[in-house]
């Protein structure tokens, strides 16, 4: 049986490889996620004050910059409070934290849409018509680099700089924004609204679509985000990367007041949704260390649990991720998550051209996406308008000197996260994070039993050994991210073939050897 | 026109963040010369979190697709960007490039911790920069080891300070050394080129290419990074130095007042970011009242962790806590001295004996 390595995948974030073993028809029969670094997140915090927490762990990703920073701040805070000693952060840092997520999420839907997985749709690279959306000469392309930088101009206002923000700490914020940057993160927000378009434009953006037509008086940049879902559509992504149909959301934007979230907190599975409280979830969750470069000590809840222990010579081990499981089972997490258990489908867009509201497959995940930059977008004004600038953005009890027991749950733009820390005598004395790519792209748990990604491109069709772009492409709908170099090699290692996926015409500048 | 030496001390000396625009034109020139020869780019992150990636696509003059764009067929690797381009990965990377950049830490004691094809970050690395004519390590990781050195406090699983042996090109912390060892220097004759920071301002990276790609060779200090961005002091140009030299310090996040008490590392930071700010131009992290990290300097993390208590037993002026130095500079204000002479009449401390900060004759 043929074995495909692809290493790297290289997702945005970090390092990762993908091993398939395929069968003489060409289809997977067996997947391996491949996490390929570490670096000790956990284990840094530790001796730390919890202030220090959000300062560290923010800065494990630079293109989750806020999510961590946001989350590890919630865990310090529950920590504290529930130690006694500290009562929660202002109304105006809840309301802050969520609109500046908000945000985010527009940031990051935008540039994994249009830099990530839209020129596997482009016309340079798939020769599907669409040249707005071809790598760094498409006119859509440009646009939406221009327009992330205006995004990340609003998130500057607040947070003083993007990536790596320093104004979000535990306790609230301790930036006191006025009317005035308000209103100018407000405008700049409304930019790129505008670049946008109508959320109510979607159908008649499609039938344009559809004709071949471009009119960015509707909307110029939903034009190109609905061009790769037809695209998307048109290439057969609603027939691959199916998943279990399980999904697990923490939900998030959150009204101060009620505690109710626009983004609903539960798990879907067997066909429905269940609601569920923070005990219940935090209580399902375990995580597996068997296919793990990590001693078997290290597995266990995360509310228990030591550490990581590295161990870079364990046999079967194959990924620097852990395997989190709800109750036993793996769990798909990201927009098509939050959707699927908010019971939101816009335009019933994933119920007609991706073969039902609730399916798992990489036509939905980035549907899904698409929807949720538009729902969150037309909400984001609103959360904006509701901070008020006379109110406090800062607790006036927070304290580093306490003891007691904290989890944060928080809800990223990439799936659910959560940090869990215990403090003693105002040191950090155990620290855990579950990141939501360990979720859809983990290895294998105790039992065997594979992650999403592993599950998702199983029974998929290789188009051929040498260009596997159907399985870069549901790689690709989990939102890691692009270049592979795809080493295809038969079962005695004897031929070996570097083979590019990828090489849209003209962009061929380095040397492929296929 | 800039000169050739000069180019990079105008750019970073010239106030505020209008100067990139108004050496746009150079820096697109520099950048259009990448087009003309054989040079290629490789990008390479070992231990990184890709936020230095993100930061330099924040910059404006020129956009980063702008430059890839002069670079298109030299760019012969970059993990994030040559996705989109659709380049070949692994086997289309140059192994001998022109410019060589690093972004993230490269793991010595658990090399398998960072592994890009198979191959340790640490192999990649030692095997392309001597290959290379200008290497530069882009952001405090690469530069110094960075996030992934910070020190393992309560040595868990018998693991050492540094978990993974994560090391700078050339530099572990502020022991010169690194991956590539303290004599390294590369085709251009230069040792690494450090543009420290977590991240780094985008400005950094792209001016600091256009000057190498322009002939210039950029004058750097002990720690290797270009001393016009890394010679200004954060405290002396901070918007809160006013509240410093009146006494006025908050004493918690959110209050009003210089953030010295509430943990900032500003006098001990060097960087122009406060005249340059970030997003172009937009803000910076004081203006947001959120106090300096120190990320721009060598040992960050754990040289100013935790983050929020004052750093006490370090004398910024002289002799003297900040604090007291701040009453003390009512009385230089009153006398009519500027916040910086204030601090040359006070005489300049140092935080440490290997302090980044440059003699006081040299600071202006």
């Amino acid at each position: 049986m043929p074995e495909i390595d692809i290493d790297p995948t290289t997702r945005i974030e970090g390092h990762h490889g993908i091993t398939l073993q395929v069968n003489e028809d060409g289809v997977v029969e067996e997947a391996k996620s491949k996490m390929e670094m570490f670096r000790g997140a956990e284990i840094v915090t530790l001796g730390r004050p919890p202030s220090d927490a959000p300062q560290l762990t923010g800065m494990v990703c630079g293109v989750c910059f806020l999510c961590h920073r946001l989350c590890s701040s919630k865990a310090a805070e529950d920590a504290a409070m529930n130690a006694g000693v500290f009562d929660g952060p202002p109304p105006n840092a809840v309301l802050l934290r969520d609109a500046a997520e908000g945000i985010f999420y527009l940031w990051n839907h935008a540039v994994h849409l249009f830099a990530l997985v839209g020129p596997d749709y482009s016309d340079a690279v798939a020769d599907t018509g669409f040249e707005r959306l071809d790598p760094l000469e498409g006119d859509g392309y440009l646009s939406a680099m221009e327009q992330q930088r205006g995004v990340m101009k609003a998130l500057a206002e607040f947070g003083g700089r993007a990536p790596h923000p320093v104004s979000y700490i535990p306790g609230g914020m301790a930036t006191k924004p006025d009317h005035a940057t308000i209103q100018s993160v407000k405008s700049r927000v409304a930019e790129v609204s505008e670049w946008l378009g109508p959320t109510e434009a979607v159908p008649e953006v499609i039938e344009n679509v559809q004709n071949g037509e471009f009119d960015p008086s509707i909307g110029e940049g939903l034009h190109d985000i609905v061009s790769i879902l037809v695209a998307a559509a048109q290439a057969g992504a609603a027939d691959i990367g199916e998943g279990p149909g399980r999904y697990y959301s923490n939900g998030i934007f959150e009204q101060p007041d009620t505690g109710e979230r626009f983004f609903k907190r539960g798990v879907y599975r067997g066909g429905s949704v269940e609601e569920l409280t923070k005990e219940e979830i935090v209580a399902g969750i375990h995580e597996d260390t068997a296919y793990s470069w990590y001693t078997e000590d290290s597995s266990g809840a995360p509310t228990e649990a030591g550490p990581p222990e590295p161990d870079p010579d364990k046999e079967d081990a194959y990924s620097w991720g852990k395997a989190p499981r709800f109750e036993g089972q793996s769990m798909e997490v990201g927009p098509l998550a939050r959707l699927v258990i908010s019971d939101m489908d816009p335009f019933d867009l994933r119920a007609n051209l991706g073969g039902g509201a609730a399916e798992s497959n990489t036509l939905n995940r980035l549907i899904a996406r698409a929807q949720e930059a538009l729902l969150v977008r037309d909400q984001v004004l609103a959360w904006l308008d509701a901070i008020d600038p006379s109110q406090p953005f800062m607790a006036d009890d927070w304290t580093d000197d306490f003891t007691g027991k904290g989890v944060g749950l928080f809800e990223p733009s990439r799936g659910t996260l959560s940090h869990y820390m215990d403090v003693e005598n105002g040191e950090i004395e155990r620290y855990q994070i579950i990141t939501p790519t360990i979720w859809n792209l983990g290895p294998r748990d105790a039992d065997g039993g594979p992650s999403i990604l592993e599950e998702a491109v199983v029974g998929d069709q290789v188009e051929t050994l040498e260009n596997p772009l159907s399985v870069m492409r549901t790689i690709r709908s989990m939102d890691p991210c692009l270049a592979c170099a795809v080493h295809v090699q038969t079962p005695d290692g004897t031929l070996e073939l570097d083979v590019e996926p990828v090489v849209p015409e003209g962009l061929e500048g380095g040397r492929c050897d296929v | 026109m800039a000169t050739r030496r000069n180019f990079l001390r105008l750019v970073g000396t010239t106030a505020a963040g209008g100067v990139i625009t108004q050496y746009s034109s150079d820096i697109a020139r520099a950048l259009q010369q990448a087009t003309d020869g054989p040079k290629e780019v490789v990008w390479f992150q070992g231990q990184s979190c890709t936020g230095c990636t993100i930061s330099t696509l924040q910059a404006e003059y020129p956009t980063l697709e702008e430059a890839l764009s002069a670079f298109r067929l030299a760019v012969t690797f970059h993990p994030t960007i040559m996705a989109e381009a659709g380049q070949p990965a692994i086997d289309s990377m140059s192994t001998d490039p022109d410019i060589l950049i690093v972004e993230g830490s490269i793991p010595t004691d658990i090399p398998e911790a960072a592994t890009i094809g198979h191959r340790t970050a640490e192999e990649w690395v030692t095997e392309l920069a001597p290959n290379a004519d200008l290497v530069v390590a882009v952001g405090n990781c690469a530069c110094f080891g960075g996030w992934p050195a910070a020190e393992n406090r309560r040595r868990v699983h018998g693991l050492g300070p540094n978990v993974t042996g994560a090391q700078g090109l050339q530099f572990e912390h502020r022991e010169k050394g690194g991956v590539l060892g303290g004599e390294f220097a590369s085709g251009l004759d230069l040792p690494v080129v450090n543009l420290s920071g977590c991240p780094p301002n985008p400005d950094y990276v792209l001016l600091t290419l256009a000057t190498v790609l322009n002939g210039h060779v950029p004058e750097l200090d002990r720690y290797q990074r270009p001393k016009p961005f890394y010679e200004p002091l954060v405290h002396d140009n901070c918007m809160h130095r006013g509240e410093f030299d009146r006494g006025e310090f908050a004493e918690k996040p959110g209050d009003p007042g210089c953030l010295i008490k509430t943990g900032c590392k500003g006098p001990y930071t060097n960087c122009d970011d406060q005249e340059r700010l970030w997003n172009d131009g937009t803000s910076v992290c004081l203006n947001v009242s959120a106090p300096c990290i120190g990320c721009m300097e060598p040992a960050f993390w754990d040289r100013f962790s935790p983050f929020r208590e004052e750093i006490e037993d370090s004398p910024v002026l002289g002799n003297v806590s900040a604090t007291q130095a701040g009453a003390a500079g009512v009385v230089a204000a009153a006398a009519g001295i500027g916040a910086h002479m204030g601090r040359k009449a006070m005489g300049y401390g140092k935080f440490e004996d290997e302090n980044s900060a440059e003699p006081e004759e040299e600071a202006d």
